[in-house]
C-alpha cells in the first residue's frame, strides 16, 4: 500500500509486520529504549498489538539488546532500534547477539556519536560495531529501508547464515523526511518470511549453557565458523532477493549498485542518500558528455570485495565519498576499499570526508568532489572536505 | 520540480505544513519530499522546513536553498534577507494581518500573499491564544496561491486525519488570502550565498560565551521573583509574623524570634499553650508530612529568650481600657509602644480576664500568664481591679479620655431550664472554674455531668477530676466530631478518664426518690441535616427507646457564653472596627470576643491590636494598617520534592495517672538543651513558602546561566531567557512565577 510517510514510520511498520509474521510460530520479543532520531521506531513498535510478542520498554539500550538476546535464544523473532551513542550503550550486547549467532535485526538510524553533542547524520555510529559479526546495509531510500528490513530478516534468519543483521539509514534526511513508500501487506510479508528457528535456542528440555568459557583453539574455530557463515551471505542474499521479487513484485539493491557504471572512466562511490544526490550530478555530467558513474554500497557487512573489484574494473579514477572517518587513518568506506582494490597500480583511488556531523551535502558539494577528483594525477592522504559546505543554520 | 522553503517557530506546526503541502502532491500521483531542519527543537526557536514536488523520482536530499516559493508562520521572521535565494517572481506567503501592499517594498520583484493566520487558527480553536497553531490555515492560503483546489487540501487533511476545525480553517484562508504583484523592480538578485562556517578548537576555553544567538527573542514568557503572604501568617488571627519568627529561629537568634513576635502579640507564652494554632492547618508542610509545630515554638521562645526594654514615648492622648482580657491587653500594649497613656479598668481582682478564669493553670500556668501582664504593663501602662464600668462610668470616660476601647468579653453564659432552681447542684461552668481557682472547693466522690462541647466543658470537666470527682462526664448532644472544643484537649481530657456521652440532650433534673443524689434525664439524639454552622443537627429520637437516666450528684453548664451589653447606651450597635455613633466625645471603640465572639485569645489579641490602629489613626492621622497584602503562596507551587521528609517535634505530656493529681502544667513543651537543638531543627522544617531565602536552587536548575543574585534578590538576563520556566518550577517556596508574554 503506497503511503506518504517518514522513514521511520515505515521502518517501525515492516519490523512490525515482519515480528507479526512470526505469530505462528514462537512470536517476536523486542526491548526497546528511545534516543533520536529513532524514537518514533521504537513508539510506533509499542503501540503495535501483536497476536504473540512483547515490546518491552527497558532502562537502556544495553538492557534493549540484552532483551533481543533473550528474546532470539527463546526462538523467538527479535528486533530492537537505536543510535549513535545508544548503539555504543549497547556495544557489549551487540558482540555478544553476533559472537552467539542470535538473528536480531537492529534498525539503526546514523547519527553522530558525541560529544561534543550532536543529533544529525553521520555513519561513525554502526561502523563502529562493523567487527561483531553482524550483517550490515546501508540504505539510500524510505523504500530501501522498508524493503531491506525484509531482507534482513529472510538472511539473518537463514540456518545457512544465522548472524544478526543491522539495516542502517540517515538521522533526519530519511528517518523525519516523509516520503512516498509502498509498504508491504501482512500476507505478503506472512508469504515472504518463513517462521523464525533458532536452532540453538535453549530448551528446558535440553538444557545447556550458551557462551561459557573455552580455550584459545576453540575461539579460533568459533571465529572461523563466523567467518564461513559471512562468506554463504551474499548467495543467501541473491536468493532473497529473487524471492521478494516474486512475492513484491519489485527486486531491491543487491549488495552493490552501479549507476551508469559500465562504460565509466571515474566513478564516485556513495553510500546511504548520499548515494541519491551522487546519482543527480552523475546524470547532470553525463548530459555534459562526461563520463561518470556511481557504485553505491549497500551490503557492508560481508564487504562485497569482489563484486565491488569487478564493477570498477573499467574505472580510472574512483572518488570514495565518506561520510564517516576512523581517526588516525581515513574514511572506513575507503579503507574497506583499498582493501579490495590492492594491487591496482594504475588506479587513482581518493577518499574524500564530507558531511561529517551532519553536513548538507549538496550536488555543489559532489561536484566540488567530482572536480578534485577529475584533477588529480595520483592518489592522496584522504581528503577533508568539511569545509566544503555551507554553514547548516 | 517545486521547492518550497517554510519558516516558522516551533509551536506553529511548520513540519507538519511540510507535510501537508507535500502531501498534496503526493495524492496527485507525484513524488515528493517534506522535512525539518531539527536542532533546537522548541516552542518558539526559529526553524525551517522544505518542501519538495516533482512528476520525476527526486534525487535530491539536501536543504533547499533556491526555492521557488517561501512561506513565513510568523511574522517577527521578516527580515530583509529571508528571501535570498527565492527565484524571482515567487510568491511570499505571509502569517500577517495587513494587506500584502505593506511588504511591497521590501520584496521587490516577488508576489506577496498575507492571510491573518492568528486570528483564523483562534477562532477555529487551533492551539492556544498566545501560541496558535497556523499551519492548517496556511496551508489553505499557500494552496490557493499554488493553483491547487480546495479538494486537494482537503484530500490532504483527510490523509492525516486533520478534520474539523483544521478543515474549517484552511477553507477560510483558502478563501480569504489577499494577494498582490509587487513591481518587478530592483529584485537585487540575492544569491544564496550564506555565511561561511567558523568553528572553534576543542581546546578553546572562551569559545562560544556568550551565545551571539540572543535566544531571548524566543521566550513567550518570563520569570519574576515576587514575595508571596505565607499561609501561616494569613491564618493567623493575632496577624503574627509567623514565617518570619520562624527565620529566626533557624539563625538560632531567639532574641530576636521574640521582638518579631512582640511586634504584634503580648502574649506568646499563653498562644504557645492555648491557641488551636490556625497557622498550623494552614501551614503547607501538611502536604509533604507534618506542619511545623508553630505553637509550640511560639511558646519555647516566650519560655527561653529575653524581651527587649520597652522604649519611651509620649503622646498627649491618654485612652482607657474596659477589660483585661486578650483583647483588652493586646490594645492596652499596642497603643502604650506607640506612646499612647493608657488606664486599664477591670471588674475582677486581677487582670488576665478569661485567660485566669477561664483557663484552668493546668493548661496556663499563672506564672506564665503574670509575666505577659507585667510586660505589658512596662508599656506605659497602667491598670485598676475591681473597677466594674456600666453605662455612666462609659460616658464619663468619654469625657475625661481621648478615646475607649471596651473589650470586656462574654459575661453572661447561657442558662438551660432543667426544672429546678438549685444553685449547688447545677454551675455555670466558667463560675466554677472561677471557684476552683480559689482552691477551697473539693467534689470528693461526687458523680459530676458536664453539659457542652466548647472549651470550656472540657475544661470543666478536667478540673472537676482534679478537685476528686469520681467521675466526670461530658453529655453532648452531637458527636465528638462536631465538637467545637480543640481536639487534643479532648483527647488529654479523656486520657485523664473523662466520659463522654454523645447524641444526649438534657430534659431535665430531678432528685432520686431515695434520696441518694439525683437523675439527669437525657434525651437521645440522631444527627440531622446540617444547621447554619454547618454541623448536622441533633434530631430527638422519639418514643420510650428515647429516653435515658445519668445518675449524678453534680450538673456543670458549658453551653455557651453572650456578651452583656449594658454598659452602651440604648441602641447601641457594636460593630468591630467602628465607633458607636451618636455619642459626644471621645471615640469608643469595641472589640474582642464581645464584638465578634471568635473565641480565641489570638483572635482577641488581632482585635485589640486593630482596634489601636483605629485609636491610633483616629487620635494621630496616622494610618498604620497595612496597605496591600501580597496573596498568599499557593500549595501547588511549592515544591515538596526539594524536601526531606521529617517528623514534627512534639512537646511532651505527664501521663495522665501522674498529672491528674494537681494542676500542674500538663504540657512540657519541647526539649529544652543550651544549644535549643530540638526548637532549632523544628524551625528549620519550615518551608519558608513565599520569601526567597538566596538557595540558588533557580541559579542550579537554569539551563542558561541567565540568573544571578545579590542577598536574596535575583536578577534575570532576559536577553537568553528561553523562559523554560525550570526556575519556577523548581524554586522550592513558589517565590518565581512565569509572566505571559
Amino acid at each position: 500500500m503506497r503511503k506518504f510517510c517518514t522513514g521511520n514510520h515505515a521502518a517501525g511498520y515492516v519490523l512490525a509486520a515482519a515480528g507479526e509474521a512470526n505469530r505462528n510460530a514462537r512470536g517476536c520479543v523486542a526491548g526497546g529504549y528511545p534516543i533520536t532520531p529513532q524514537t518514533e521506531i521504537m513508539e510506533f513498535l509499542r503501540g503495535f498489538r501483536f497476536t504473540k510478542g512483547r515490546v518491552q520498554a527497558v532502562e537502556s539500550e544495553h538492557s534493549a539488546m540484552a532483551m533481543c538476546i533473550g528474546g532470539s535464544i527463546s526462538g523467538a523473532r527479535t528486533f530492537t532500534a537505536s543510535s549513535s551513542n545508544g548503539l555504543m550503550y549497547m556495544a557489549e550486547n551487540v558482540f555478544m547477539a553476533g559472537y552467539c549467532r542470535l538473528p536480531v535485526v537492529l534498525a539503526a538510524v546514523n547519527r553522530t556519536i558525541g560529544p561534543p553533542w550532536n543529533i544529525w547524520v553521520d555513519q561513525g555510529d554502526t561502523l563502529a560495531l562493523r567487527d561483531t559479526a553482524w550483517l550490515h546495509f546501508y540504505c539510500e531510500s524510505h523504500q530501501e529501508v522498508a524493503d531491506t528490513i525484509l531482507l534482513a530478516f529472510r538472511v539473518a534468519e537463514d540456518s545457512r547464515i544465522l548472524l544478526p543483521a543491522i539495516v542502517a539509514f540517515d538521522g533526519f534526511i530519511i528517518s523525519h523526511t516523509s516520503a512516498p513508500v509502498d509498504l508491504p501487506e501482512q500476507a505478503d510479508v506472512d508469504r515472504y518470511l518463513p517462521p523464525c528457528h533458532v536452532p540453538h535456542r535453549l530448551d528446558h528440555d535440553r538444557p545447556q549453557m550458551l557462551g561459557a568459557m573455552v580455550t584459545p583453539e576453540d575461539t579460533a574455530a568459533h571465529r572461523l565458523e563466523l567467518h564461513e557463515a559471512m562468506e554463504r551471505v551474499p548467495a543467501v542474499l541473491e536468493q532473497a532477493r529473487d524471492e521478494f521479487r516474486e512475492v513484491f513484485g519489485r527486486q531491491p539493491d543487491g549488495a552493490i549498485s552501479g549507476y551508469r557504471l559500465e562504460d565509466a572512466e571515474t566513478v564516485l562511490v556513495a553510500s546511504n542518500s548520499i548515494a541519491s544526490t551522487v546519482r543527480g550530478v552523475v546524470d547532470k555530467r553525463r548530459r555534459d558528455g562526461e563520463r561518470v558513474g556511481m557504485l553505491k554500497i549497500k551490503l557492508f557487512r560481508p564487504f562485497p570485495r569482489h563484486l565491488i573489484r569487478q564493477a570498477l574494473k573499467g574505472a580510472k579514477r574512483v572518488g570514495v565519498i565518506d561520510r564517516n572517518v576512523s581517526l588516525g587513518s581515513g574514511g572506513i568506506f575507503w579503507l574497506e576499499i583499498c582493501g579490495a582494490l590492492f594491487n591496482t597500480p594504475d588506479l587513482i583511488l581518493q577518499d574524500y570526508l564530507t558531511g561529517l556531523g551532519g553536513g548538507d551535502v549538496t550536488p555543489e558539494a559532489v561536484e566540488n568532489i567530482l572536480e578534485d577528483l577529475l584533477a588529480r594525477r595520483k592518489s592522496g592522504e584522504p581528503c577533508w572536505k568539511v569545509k566544503a559546505y555551507e554553514r547548516m543554520f | 520540480m517545486i521547492e518550497i522553503v517554510i519558516l516558522g517557530r516551533g509551536g506553529q506546526g511548520g513540519v507538519t505544513l511540510a507535510k501537508l503541502i507535500a502531501m498534496t502532491y503526493f495524492l496527485q500521483g507525484q513524488d515528493a519530499q517534506a522535512f525539518g531542519v531539527y536542532a533546537a527543537e522548541r516552542s518558539g526557536a526559529p526553524l525551517r522546513a522544505f518542501v519538495r514536488a516533482d512528476n520525476q523520482e527526486i534525487l535530491c536530499r539536501n536543504q533547499i536553498t533556491e526555492p521557488d516559493h517561501l512561506v513565513v508562520l510568523d511574522r517577527t521572521l521578516v527580515t530583509d534577507h529571508i528571501a535570498s535565494g527565492l527565484k524571482p517572481g515567487g510568491w511570499i506567503v505571509l502569517n500577517s494581518p495587513d494587506p500584502p501592499s505593506v511588504f511591497a517594498g521590501e520584496f521587490p520583484g516577488y508576489r506577496i500573499a498575507t492571510i491573518d493566520a492568528n486570528s483564523i487558527a483562534i477562532a477555529c480553536g487551533l492551539g492556544t491564544r498566545t501560541t496558535p497553531i497556523v499551519n492548517t490555515t496556511i496551508l489553505g492560503a499557500t494552496a490557493r496561491v499554488l493553483g491547487e483546489t480546495f479538494e486537494a487540501v482537503r484530500a490532504a487533511l483527510e490523509e492525516l486525519k486533520f478534520v474539523g476545525p483544521n478543515l474549517e480553517s484552511a477553507r477560510r484562508a483558502y478563501e480569504t488570502v489577499s494577494v498582490a504583484e509587487t513591481p518587478a523592480g530592483t529584485c537585487s538578485a540575492r544569491s544564496s550565498s550564506r555565511s561561511v562556517v567558523t568553528t572553534m578548537s576543542i581546546l578553546d576555553p572562551d569559545a562560544g560565551i556568550p551565545p551571539q544567538t540572543q535566544t531571548g527573542s524566543w521566550a513567550r514568557q518570563k520569570p519574576m521573583q515576587r514575595s508571596f503572604t505565607s499561609p501561616c501568617n494569613q491564618g493567623c488571627p493575632a496577624g503574627n509574623d509567623v514565617r518570619g519568627f520562624l527565620a529566626a529561629i533557624k539563625e538560632k537568634q531567639f532574641d530576636l524570634a521574640l521582638e518579631i513576635l512582640h511586634r504584634t502579640t503580648p502574649l506568646p507564652g499563653v498562644c504557645g499553650r492555648v491557641c488551636p494554632a490556625p497557622c498550623m492547618d494552614a501551614c503547607h508542610r501538611n502536604e509533604l508530612d507534618e506542619p511545623v509545630n508553630i505553637r509550640e515554638l511560639e511558646r519555647y521562645v516566650a519560655d527561653h529568650a529575653s524581651p527587649a526594654a520597652a522604649a519611651a514615648m509620649n503622646r498627649n492622648h491618654a485612652v482607657a481600657v474596659i477589660g483585661s482580657g486578650p483583647a483588652g491587653l493586646a490594645a492596652a500594649y499596642h497603643l502604650g509602644r506607640l506612646g499612647y497613656g493608657v488606664t486599664i479598668f477591670e471588674a475582677g481582682s486581677e487582670l488576665g480576664g478569661v485567660m485566669r478564669t477561664g483557663i484552668p493553670e493546668y493548661r496556663l500556668p499563672r506564672p506564665v500568664l503574670d509575666r505577659e501582664i507585667e510586660h505589658v504593663l512596662e508599656h506605659g501602662v497602667t491598670a485598676q481591679t475591681r473597677c466594674k464600668v456600666g453605662k455612666t462610668e462609659l460616658l464619663k470616660f468619654s469625657q475625661r479620655f481621648a478615646a475607649v476601647f471596651v473589650a470586656t468579653g462574654l459575661q453572661e453564659a447561657r442558662a438551660l431550664n432543667l426544672g429546678i432552681q438549685d444553685s449547688t447542684h447545677i454551675m455555670q461552668g466558667i463560675a466554677f472554674l472561677d471557684e476552683a481557682l480559689t482552691g477551697h472547693m473539693s467534689l470528693k466522690g461526687e458523680r459530676i455531668i458536664v453539659l457542652g462541647g466548647g472549651n470550656t466543658a472540657v475544661d470543666a470537666s478536667r478540673t472537676a477530676i482534679r478537685l476528686g470527682a469520681s467521675e466526670a462526664c461530658i453529655v453532648y448532644r452531637r458527636t465528638r466530631a462536631e465538637m467545637p472544643a480543640i481536639k487534643e484537649e479532648v483527647d488529654e481530657a479523656l486520657e485523664e478518664g473523662v466520659l463522654l456521652k454523645e447524641l444526649l440532650g438534657p430534659v431535665a433534673l430531678n432528685r432520686n426518690g431515695n434520696g441518694s443524689g439525683w437523675t439527669l434525664e437525657c434525651q437521645r439524639m440522631r444527627l440531622g441535616e446540617p444547621d447554619q454552622s454547618g454541623r448536622r443537627s441533633p434530631v430527638a429520637i422519639e418514643g420510650e427507646a428515647g429516653r435515658l437516666g445519668l445518675p449524678c450528684d453534680r450538673v456543670i453548664l458549658a453551653l455557651g457564653q453572650l456578651g452583656d451589653l449594658s454598659l452602651f447606651p440604648e441602641g447601641s450597635e457594636v460593630r468591630e472596627g467602628e465607633t458607636l455613633i451618636g455619642l459626644t466625645g471621645a471615640p469608643i471603640f469595641a472589640g474582642g470576643d464581645l464584638a465578634s465572639n471568635e473565641g480565641t485569645v489570638a483572635a482577641a489579641i488581632g482585635s485589640g491590636r486593630k482596634a489601636a490602629w483605629h485609636i491610633h489613626r483616629t487620635l494621630s492621622g496616622e494610618d498604620l494598617f497595612p496597605k496591600e497584602t501580597a496573596p498568599v503562596v499557593s500549595a501547588a507551587t511549592i515544591r515538596l520534592t526539594a524536601f526531606q521528609r521529617a517528623s514534627q517535634a512534639r512537646g511532651s505530656i505527664l501521663e495522665p495517672a501522674g498529672r491528674i493529681r494537681s494542676f500542674n502544667e500538663v504540657r512540657v513543651g519541647l526539649s529544652e538543651s543550651a544549644d535549643h537543638e530540638v526548637a532549632v531543627l523544628e524551625s528549620q522544617r519550615c518551608f519558608t513558602c513565599g520569601a526567597c531565602t538566596g538557595c540558588d536552587i533557580c541559579r542550579a536548575n537554569c539551563p542558561e546561566g541567565v540568573l544571578t543574585r545579590r542577598g536574596t534578590d535575583y536578577a534575570f538576563d532576559y536577553d537568553y531567557c528561553k523562559g523554560c520556566g525550570l526556575c519556577a518550577f523548581e524554586c522550592p517556596r513558589g517565590v518565581i512565577l512565569m509572566e505571559q508574554l
